[in-house]
């Protein structure tokens, strides 16, 4: 057995024989070429195919990966590198999948070479078009679609294109050797509720080697041992088994969620693409607590033009049927790489010029968003927009009044996650209509915890009597003039939602993987009960205490 | 031979989308079309040709088109270009 060690993505755990997504595996023909002609036809033909079939992937994309997708079919179609290839053929006899493959390579050191980040990026796209011609070419096409027995699927990396790819059904997990938890791999991994592993480094298995994945640990098994296959075996039954369970319980529930005496919650999805909104609506959420905007701008070299936000806020709007998008506007600062600002390097980026901050630095970034919400918004739409980072009423204000500018029928809110502004909820909520609190922010300011600091793990313990006593704070102060929902992850845990629904939050967002159980959970609840189990845990001392008090409150 | 001179004036150049923005306006015309920047010439239908000159914001670029249609398809991409 070998232990490897990566980053978890997606939690949950998997024992299933590999599947290698590897772009090494393709062998290519030496062989010289008889038929030239015929040759050049195959290789004209299946670039054709490439190229429509990247055509229609990119149609039933978004965004970002819309664009990426849409460049590499032109590639596939490009001129100048098809005519390398035919000539390559027809006068030194190559097999076209070889020729492909070179006149890429050409091309691609020539951007690789470039100190421009984005072209070398592009330098993988090209290769990555050419192998899949080459592929069509020798019959592999080896497209995650061809995968027949349930895996664990593991890559160096997996292109864009797949990831749309991958079925809950046959994918068991997933092993990347490069990637990060907000990769878009991890991203559709969680919505899709596939246990992943990311950022593992090199990953040396051979095809069929059986693998386990531990999404909750970030560790991957090669070949385990009989004591950790069947441990993993048991925790990944178990859950399924509950899942089962889960699903059985919600098939009574009704459309929205109440505790057993009638108190309505609100439960809804965080979203950052259309992926997670579908797997979340699906799970029965009642909304979108959270839509994070910040993935149409990171990483691009020119701002989103106002067309393409507002054709993601409007994908996102249709499949919601009038069921209400909370629309948080950028929150980025120092931290990410956003190149089209510019924005220059921050010793402490997290409580640097980030969220609304930036947005009263430059107005124009923050109108341009508004706008194109606006322009998305249509009759029968339930719209909320909230701000990120507000520290005092005053930005609320100014933020409210940018967005009556825009126009439109929408709900304005804040985000509750800096301390000062929870002293001032009465004053804040005088402006707005609702308040959602982001708990990992505000856990992070209010115990003055670097949350990307492991070491401080126990100052960031959601049940912190502090942290309740805050929420309550919100709560009081909100006095029915605002609503109050919660969309950090301590919403997704339902122990904690209870005590939060008892401490007056009428709203809860979480990743939809905690959805289904939610519901459960809060349906199968009493007000009274969250109440109770809200004043044990506000009387105690610590974190542990608040546990162990709400638990035993619930009986 | 119709040609004209531009100079790129928008953020990023002829890198990210505009560069494939610009390489499939080209692609619709018949005629043969080049971008040439210093002295290197790529064929304006290849993108990845276009990508490989590597124009940047600033930099002084020139169209050159030849073939049916010429004269229409060079005033398309000046204002193209004008325009990104």
């Amino acid at each position: 057995m070998r232990t490897l060690q990566g980053t978890p993505a997606s939690p949950g755990v998997a024992v299933a024989p590999a599947w290698i997504f590897s772009r090494a595996a393709l062998d290519l023909p030496k062989e010289s070429v008889e038929e030239t002609d015929l040759e050049v036809e195959r290789l004209r033909d299946s670039a054709e195919q490439v190229a429509s079939d990247l055509e229609a992937r990119s149609a039933k994309a978004e965004g970002e990966l819309a664009e990426v997708l849409d460049a590499q079919a032109m590639m596939a179609r490009d001129p100048e590198m098809i005519d390398a290839a035919v000539e390559a053929v027809r006068t030194k006899r190559t097999p076209a999948p070889r020729a492909v493959v070179d006149a890429g390579e050409t091309f691609a050191e020539a951007l690789q070479a470039s100190e421009n980040e984005y072209m070398a990026a592009r330098a993988s796209d090209v290769r990555d078009v050419c192998v899949r011609i080459a592929r069509r070419l020798v019959g592999a096409d080896d497209t995650l679609s061809q995968m027949s027995q349930r895996s664990v699927v593991v890559a160096d990396e997996l292109p864009p294109a797949d990831v749309g790819e991958l079925d809950r059904d046959l994918v068991a997990g997933i092993a990347i050797a490069q990637g990060s938890r907000t990769s878009h791999t991890a991203i559709v991994a969680r919505a899709l509720g596939i246990p992943a592993v990311v950022g593992l480094g090199e990953v040396e298995v051979d095809p069929g080697d059986e693998i386990a994945v531990d999404g909750d640990s970030g560790q991957v098994f090669v070949e385990p041992d009989e004591k950790t296959r069947s441990e993993i075996e048991s925790r990944a039954s178990r859950a399924e088994d509950r899942r089962r369970h889960l699903i059985e319980r919600a098939a009574s529930l009704e459309g929205s969620t109440r505790t057993r005496d009638g108190r309505r919650v609100e439960v809804a999805v965080n979203v950052a693409t259309e992926v997670e909104l579908k797997a979340g609506l699906e799970a029965g959420a009642e909304g979108v607590g959270l839509f994070r905007t910040e993935l149409l701008y990171l990483d691009r070299t020119e701002a989103p033009s106002r067309a393409e936000q507002s054709a993601a806020v409007r994908n996102l709007l249709d499949p919601l049927e009038g069921k209400r998008l909370v629309i948080r506007t950028f929150d980025f600062g120092a931290d990410k790489p956003v190149p089209f600002l510019s924005l220059p390097t921050e010793e402490n980026p997290a409580m640097g010029v980030r969220g609304v901050r930036l947005a009263r630095d430059q107005p124009e970034l923050l109108d341009d968003q508004l706008g194109a919400i606006a322009d998305a918004a249509s009759t029968g739409d339930r719209i909320a927009i909230m701000a990120p980072m507000v520290a005092t009423a005053e930005e609320a204000r100014w933020f409210v009044e940018r967005v009556e500018r825009a126009e439109m029928e929408a709900e304005v809110g804040v985000m509750l996650e800096v301390p000062a502004a929870v002293f001032m909820a009465g004053e804040i909520a005088e402006v707005c209509d609702f308040l959602s609190i982001g708990t990992n922010d505000l856990t992070q300011y209010l115990f003055a915890a670097d949350r990307q600091n492991g070491r401080l793990g126990s100052l960031q313990d959601p049940f912190a009597p502090a942290l309740l006593r805050a929420v309550k704070a919100v709560c009081d102060a909100a006095d029915g003039r605002a609503w109050v929902g919660v969309c950090g992850e301590a919403a997704a845990d339902p122990l904690w939602a209870m005590i939060a629904v008892g401490l007056g939050v009428e709203e809860l967002s979480m990743g939809p993987e905690s959805i289904l159980e939610m519901r459960v959970s809060l349906s199968e609840s009493t007000l009274d009960g969250c109440r109770a189990a809200a004043a044990a845990a506000l009387a105690a001392t610590d974190a542990a205490g608040a546990r162990g008090a709400a638990e035993k409150a619930l009986g | 031979m119709p040609e004209q001179e531009v100079i790129l004036d928008n953020e990023v150049g002829l890198h990210a989308r505009p560069a494939a923005v610009f390489a499939k306006k080209a692609a619709s015309f018949d005629c043969d079309i080049k971008l040439v920047k210093d002295g290197n010439e790529a064929n304006a239908k290849s993108i990845m040709s276009v990508l490989k000159l590597d124009v940047t914001k600033g930099d002084s670029v020139t169209i050159r088109t030849e073939g049916d249609g010429a004269e229409e398809a060079l005033s398309d991409l000046v204002e193209l270009v004008g325009s990104l």
